[in-house]
This record gives C-alpha cells, sequence and structure tokens, in this order.
C-alpha cells in the first residue's frame, strides 16, 4: 500500500486552521505530491471547534481519515488538541501551541482549568508531544495572528515533508498581503525553535 | 477547493451567466469567480435568492448563453418550482443547475438528499468524487445539457465542494453564443395549457436519451474484478477505493461508480454486473442507487441480492466514513449479518473536554439586539418563557445557545415571521417576536411581512441588519452599491421596502445604543398591530476589515473580583475566566463595550493608548 501522511489540525475557529491547511496543501501540491483537505467546522470565523484533515501522498483518495490515523495532530490550542488526541496513530507526533482559549460555556459553567494542567493532561496522554511557545514566537514573529505559521514552522522541521520554496510560496498564494510577512518570519522563528529543542 | 474547481470549469465551458445565493458548502463557487468575472465577460453575482437566480439562468439559457445557477440543498427547495418548469421548457444553451448536499449535516438544517430532484423534475443529474472531477463534470453538464436540450443537476457535497486538492486544469474552450430569443409559446407558456402534455411526452424521451448521450463523457467507471461488487457514486467512492486497496481486495471486488445518478445508467449497469452474485450499494444520504439499481435488476429479471442502507449493512443517517464502508465490506465479503461491531483500531479513547458552541462574535451587533430585547421584556414583566422569539437563518441563530438564550426557532428562509403570524392566529395572547436578518429578509421576509399587515396581526419584528450576508462568508445583499465583481449596484433599502407596506411601527435603531432600543422595545412591544424595528449597525467582523478596531477594552485585575457578570450577560468570546479573574483576549476585542455596563464593580476599562 502506498504511504499517505495524515495530517490533523485542531483549532478555535479565527485562529487559522483551515488557512495552516490550505499552505500545507498548497505546498504539497508544488512538492508534487496527491494532497485533500477536509474540515469538520460549522462556523470556522465564529470561535466554535475546527478541525481540519490534511492527506498527502502519492495517490490520495478519501479527504477523511479516521481516529488512530493521524501521523501528525498540530495543535494551535490545548483544548482543541486534547478534543482530538485520540486521532493519533502509534508514531504519532502532537505538535501544540501552549495557548489556552477557554469557551465562554466554560467560562460560565466549568470550573477553570489552567494552562500547565492541559499541557500535562497532553504529555501524560502521549509522549511523541512537543508544547511550543507559539504565542511569544508569533508575536516576536510580528503577529499573533501568525501562531499557525509557528507550528507549520516546527512541523516541517520534525517531518521534513516539504521543500522551504514551496511553503513559502504557498504563504505568499493563500494568505493576505498585508499577513505575509509576518507569516514568513513566523514560519522561520518556528523552523529553528525545533531545530534548536533537537 | 472543489468549489474553486467548479469555478474553474465554468471558465472552461465558456459560462457566461453565474447567479446564485450564498450557503455553505456552495458559496465559494461565485465567491472564487467574482474577482476575475468581469475581464472574463462573465456575470458572476448573487441573487435575491435561489429561485430568482434559477429563473435568471433560465432566462439568459433561452437568451443563448450557458448558465448556471448555485445553491445549497434547502436552496433548491426555494428554486424547485422553476426547477420543474424549467424542465418543460427546455433550454437553448446549456443550463446547470448547482446543488451542493451536505451529509452530516454540517452547515445545514436537513441531511436533504437532493438527487430526489433529479427523480422528480425528471433531469439527468450529474455528481463528482472529487474537485477534479468537479471541474471536469461542470463542463460535461454544460454539453450534456446542450445535447438533450434540458436543464442538467449537477450535484455535489460537502467533501467535494470543500475539499482541497491537487487538481489538473483542462483548456479554456471559447463557444460562439448568440443572443437572441425565439418566441415560442409551446415551450415558453406553461400553466393549464393544453400542449403541457406534449412537452411531458417530450421531457420523457429527451431523459430516455441521457444514458446514450451521456456515454462519451466517460461519467460512469468500473474498476477490478468478482463476483461481490460495490456500486457507488460521490466522495463515497473515495472512501471504497481505500478500503479496498487497505484490506487488498482490489482484485475480489469490482467497483462501479456512476457519475450519472439518474437516470441511473441501465445499459452501463447491467453490462457491468453481468457476472455480479452481490451488490453492495455505498452512497450517502438516502438509498437513492440501491432503490434504482434494484428496480432496473427486477425490470430485467436479474436475480442478485442488493445490500445496503435498506438492509442495515450502512446507515440511513449522517455522513459516511471509511470505517462505516470497511465494515460494509467485511460483512459482505464474510457473510456476516450488520453490525459488524467497530474495532478499536486507535490507542487512545476520546477524552472528556469542554463542548464549544460557536458564539456570537465579540462586538456582533445581535448581541445588543437580544440583549435589549431581554430586558426589554423584562421591564414590561414578561417572562422570558412566555414570549416566544421567532426566529430566522443566519448568524443570529447562534443566539439560542446560552447566556442569551433568546432564540426558539429556526425553521427555514423567511419562517420567523410567517411562524409567528400563526402563532398570533392561533390565539396566543402575550407577545410574539419575529427576528430576521437583513439578507434573509430580501430572501424571504418581505412577503410575510406583508402578510401580517395585511391580516393586522399583532407582532413586534425585528430586522438586524448587519449589512452583509455574514453567516456564509460576508457576501453583498441588495443594500450594496458595488458587487464583489466590481458592478455597480442599485442600493435597496429595507427602511424603504417596510415603509411602502405601511406598518404600524418602524423605527430604525443602532442597537450599539442599548438604551434607546431597550426603551423602544418596551414601550411597543404590546401594542396592536405590526411594528418594525430594524436594528441597523455592520457586522462586527466586517466593520474590523473595514478599518482597525479603534478601542479596546481591559479588565483590571486589581478590580475584578471575578463574579463572571461580564460572561454571563453577554456570552462575549473575548472574555475568557482565568484563575479566579476575568481576562479580556486584546487581539479579538471588537471594542464594542457592551460588557462595561454589566461589570458591578467597573473593572473593565477602556485600553489607552496604541491597540492594534
Amino acid at each position: 500500500m502506498r504511504k499517505i501522511v495524515n495530517i490533523l489540525i485542531a483549532s478555535v475557529g479565527g485562529q487559522g486552521g483551515l488557512t495552516l491547511s490550505w499552505v500545507i496543501a498548497r505546498a504539497s501540491v508544488l512538492d508534487g505530491f496527491s494532497v485533500k483537505t477536509a474540515e469538520t467546522l460549522g462556523m470556522s470565523q465564529r470561535y466554535g471547534s475546527v478541525m481540519s484533515y490534511v492527506r498527502l501522498g502519492d495517490s490520495v483518495k478519501s479527504p477523511l481519515f479516521e481516529p488512530g490515523e493521524a501521523d501528525y495532530i498540530l495543535g494551535l490550542e490545548l483544548v482543541e488538541t486534547l478534543r482530538r488526541i485520540h486521532y493519533a496513530s502509534g508514531s504519532c507526533v502532537v505538535i501544540v501551541a501552549d495557548e489556552y482559549r477557554p469557551s465562554y460555556t466554560q467560562s460560565i459553567k466549568y470550573p477553570a482549568l489552567k494552562t500547565s494542567d492541559l499541557v500535562e493532561k497532553i504529555k501524560s496522554l502521549w509522549g511523541r508531544t512537543l508544547i511550543i511557545s507559539a504565542r511569544k514566537l508569533a508575536e516576536r514573529a510580528g503577529s499573533v495572528r501568525a501562531l499557525n505559521m509557528v507550528i507549520l514552522g516546527v512541523f516541517n522541521a520534525v517531518s521534513n515533508l516539504l521543500s522551504r520554496e514551496s511553503i513559502e510560496r504557498a504563504i505568499r498564494e493563500v494568505l493576505p498581503e498585508h499577513a505575509v510577512s509576518a507569516s514568513l518570519r513566523a514560519y522561520e522563528l518556528g523552523f529553528e525553535y525545533a531545530q534548536q529543542a533537537r | 477547493m472543489g468549489n474553486e474547481a467548479i469555478a474553474r470549469g465554468l471558465i472552461e465551458a465558456d459560462a457566461r451567466v453565474v447567479v446564485g445565493y450564498p450557503g455553505t458548502p456552495s458559496s465559494e463557487v461565485i465567491m472564487a469567480l467574482q474577482p476575475v468575472s468581469r475581464q472574463l465577460g462573465i456575470y458572476a453575482e448573487w441573487a435575491v435568492n435561489e429561485r430568482v437566480a434559477l429563473e435568471i439562468a433560465l432566462g439568459a439559457s433561452i437568451a443563448g448563453v450557458r448558465s448556471i445557477a448555485t445553491m445549497k440543498a434547502p436552496g433548491l427547495n426555494v428554486a424547485s418550482d422553476p426547477l420543474l418548469s424549467s424542465a418543460y421548457c427546455g433550454i437553448d444553451r446549456g443550463l446547470v443547475v448547482l446543488v451542493a448536499d451536505d451529509p452530516g449535516p454540517h452547515t445545514t438544517q436537513t441531511e436533504q438528499d437532493s438527487r430526489w430532484y433529479a427523480k422528480l423534475a425528471k433531469l439527468p443529474m450529474i455528481s463528482p468524487s472529487n474537485p477534479q472531477e468537479a471541474k471536469d463534470f461542470t463542463k460535461v453538464a454544460f454539453d450534456i445539457s446542450e445535447e438533450l436540450g434540458i436543464p442538467v443537476i449537477l450535484r455535489t457535497t460537502t467533501r467535494v465542494n470543500h475539499t482541497v486538492s491537487d487538481v489538473v486544469l483542462g483548456e479554456v474552450r471559447r463557444i460562439q453564443q448568440d443572443v437572441k430569443i425565439v418566441k415560442n409559446e409551446v415551450r415558453f407558456v406553461r400553466a393549464g395549457m393544453a400542449w403541457n402534455l406534449e412537452r411531458h411526452k417530450w421531457l420523457n424521451s429527451r431523459l430516455r436519451l441521457a444514458e446514450e448521450v451521456s456515454t462519451k463523457y466517460s461519467l460512469n467507471s468500473s474498476s477490478g474484478r468478482g463476483e461481490i461488487c460495490v456500486l457507488t457514486e460521490g466522495v463515497a467512492h473515495e472512501y471504497v477505493s481505500e478500503v479496498l486497496e487497505e484490506l487488498r481486495l482490489e482484485d475480489r471486488v469490482k467497483v462501479i461508480k456512476l457519475g450519472l445518478l439518474y437516470p441511473a445508467p441501465r445499459k452501463f449497469l447491467l453490462e457491468n454486473l453481468a457476472e455480479c452474485k452481490t451488490i453492495l450499494v455505498v452512497e450517502e444520504l438516502d438509498p437513492f442507487l440501491e432503490e434504482q439499481v434494484k428496480a432496473i435488476l427486477h425490470e430485467e429479471n436479474v436475480h442478485v441480492r442488493v445490500y445496503g442502507k435498506l438492509t442495515g449493512h450502512l446507515p440511513l443517517e449522517g455522513e459516511l466514513n471509511k470505517n462505516q464502508v470497511r465494515n460494509a465490506i467485511e460483512c459482505i465479503i464474510r457473510g456476516l449479518t450488520p453490525p459488524l461491531t467497530t474495532r478499536s483500531e486507535h490507542t487512545l479513547s476520546p477524552q472528556d473536554t469542554p463542548p464549544r458552541p460557536p458564539p456570537l462574535c465579540p462586538g456582533c451587533p445581535h448581541r445588543f439586539s437580544f440583549i435589549a430585547l431581554k430586558i426589554a421584556l423584562s421591564i414590561r414583566g414578561y417572562k422570558l418563557s412566555e414570549v416566544p422569539v421567532f426566529g430566522d437563518i443566519g448568524c443570529y441563530a447562534l443566539a439560542v445557545y446560552p447566556p442569551i438564550s433568546m432564540l426558539w426557532t429556526e425553521h427555514s428562509m423567511g419562517a420567523s415571521i410567517s411562524m409567528a403570524i400563526g402563532a398570533k392566529i392561533a390565539g396566543y395572547t402575550k407577545p410574539v417576536i419575529a427576528v430576521i436578518g437583513d439578507s434573509t429578509f430580501y430572501h424571504a421576509g418581505i412577503q410575510p411581512l406583508i402578510e401580517a399587515i395585511n391580516k393586522n396581526i399583532d407582532i413586534l419584528v425585528l430586522i438586524l441588519d448587519n449589512d452583509v450576508v455574514a453567516m456564509t462568508g460576508h457576501q453583498s445583499t441588495p443594500a450594496w452599491s458595488l458587487s464583489e465583481s466590481g458592478r455597480p449596484l442599485r442600493p435597496v433599502s429595507i427602511e424603504s421596502i417596510v415603509k411602502s407596506i405601511s406598518p404600524d411601527f418602524l423605527a430604525t435603531i443602532d442597537p450599539y445604543n442599548l438604551d434607546e432600543m431597550i426603551s423602544i422595545i418596551s414601550e411597543i412591544v404590546d401594542r396592536p398591530g405590526v411594528k418594525v424595528i430594524i436594528a441597523k449597525h455592520p457586522c462586527a467582523l466586517l466593520e474590523r476589515r473595514a478599518r482597525k478596531v479603534e478601542k479596546k477594552f481591559y479588565v483590571d485585575a486589581s478590580v475584578c473580583r471575578g463574579c463572571k457578570a461580564c460572561i454571563t450577560a453577554t456570552g462575549c468570546p473575548a472574555i475568557v475566566m482565568e484563575g479566579n479573574l476575568a481576562r479580556i483576549i486584546l487581539e479579538d476585542c471588537n471594542g464594542c463595550g457592551l460588557c462595561t455596563r454589566f461589570c458591578p464593580y467597573r473593572a473593565i476599562k477602556l485600553l489607552q493608548g496604541d491597540s492594534t
């Protein structure tokens, strides 16, 4: 069977999870992969729970994959990552921003969770987890909204799947012009961070 | 994205008129075309609703240009009247109706299977499995439409519309399209005419040619061989292919994939099913192919067992996934009876996590309107449980969630006002409220308002006018002066429409003026007659994009006591509890300041200095 790489992106609507999936997809096409994406969103701009799927390989047919099949989980938020952690395959690497966005319903009803508790919970569930201070790196890159591109940088340093040129071009083609420079910088910072961490 | 691929297919097919009404997952077809449409000589614009869109496309087609109407599944219900009639009059240049179904359903009110419309309207329907086919089939749809002389329905599902994938582009054709209309009453005059029977016979004769005409376009295909056969269509085919590959059954199971869903290609099916002893039909939503193939086999006296949704091998509800397809195939291979318990292949079980329902955005003007309504009703001594608020389709339906919890119904486009009328006619004595958005009002709210006024109904109608079709990604409304494609428009104002039908009360208020909104609602809510309030303030996201957020608020941690009043009153997602204190996520704050009104300790303060 031909190998397909399954990437799951867990985010809160508005964080750029879909944009991240489109950048990966476009870079994959530029690098000659067959690719498919899908998403479950409802209303992606609106602070809901968003899950995107990206699959790349020689010949990808289904846009979806099942729990237990993700090779990478890219989390832009801790609770959303925890919500999707069962998608991890045995060899999955979980890359997650140390970003906690309590939902407003949670703020009303539930006892407040702590960022550190969420981090520990994910780490205890999954050994191969990288927790990234993505907000700090994105701020350094010039925009907190580029947090998704920090995670992309870490992902590509870890996976070595996509060429730097293709990612750069994909960022230029997918993101609005005003967001490109911070996004490129955020990608670089994420990439460097992961290399140094090794 | 599949929708962009369809847009590209429209360019390659030289379609000249592209009209639709926004609806997930269909909207991006027109959105993708609009930036380039005028340059390419394509009319790509939003219409006021789906039936108008389809009638525009039909008019353009009989005037000699290739046209398409795009919509989500419930949109085809709205457009079903012209759809059925268009089959009788036929077309002159290709006419395609794109309908995007939503198994799941992810963003649609029902899991409508629009394939039945093909059977109902007696029109050919073709359906792609992936973005590449979405582009290719779009072109084919026009060709088949012209060869048969009738409209063709191009039917997609979310996993095709919204899937991003590599697509190989084709040639852009330029087709001679002469604009002319030939007077022909027999074709174009319908109601009660003696010739309608002849037109029905004509339609049936055209439909009978569908398989033959479509053969050269290779819409249907088969692969593998074996006595077990999987009959499939749409994205389900992609699941079937991968499952067979994973189970290493490619050589033991024959796969028949249909692109022409209606009429089911009888000759193709009989040829390809000749060796089969068992058939499993894998399709999303209703057992549409399953019933068709059973009928064909019965008529041809072929005895083959057909499995699928009707035998319990696959579910009748919800979106399909690979696990369900794998189970169904394994049941057939191993001769087992469904349901087969799903093997747990994953090492982790799903974790218990707090839910995250989508809220109204920070700064959303609808939040102001609903809070004003809530307060005004309380001022007048009404219990919230005794004043029904009939809602409509749009972002404001998110007011159903706590803490706002002010929406009682969300039914179909325009139903807020009509259902409120019904409640009053039934004899409900307490006030009855209808809440409808601006685009929904243009789409289907005007007629029910006429009804309310004409019948002297005592209702309060709130028209929440945020100047945009917000829910589906910020498309234009008839109030705009320039369309997304750059076409100059003549704005049609809601206020002048409402004024012209003379309700008993009409006011336009900016809901950001919360006190004014509260006082007007409380003043008029139980007055007799039709009261209309237009709550006019642009969508917060639109405003944010148009200009920078001018101010932002923060929680002074030294003053906050963690009472959560700001959150429980507003449900604003930019406010979070951290530890025991509230915090405003600065980059999400849109500066509306609503939360400041509810803090008993005045802990929420205006941020001084630079705010981006």
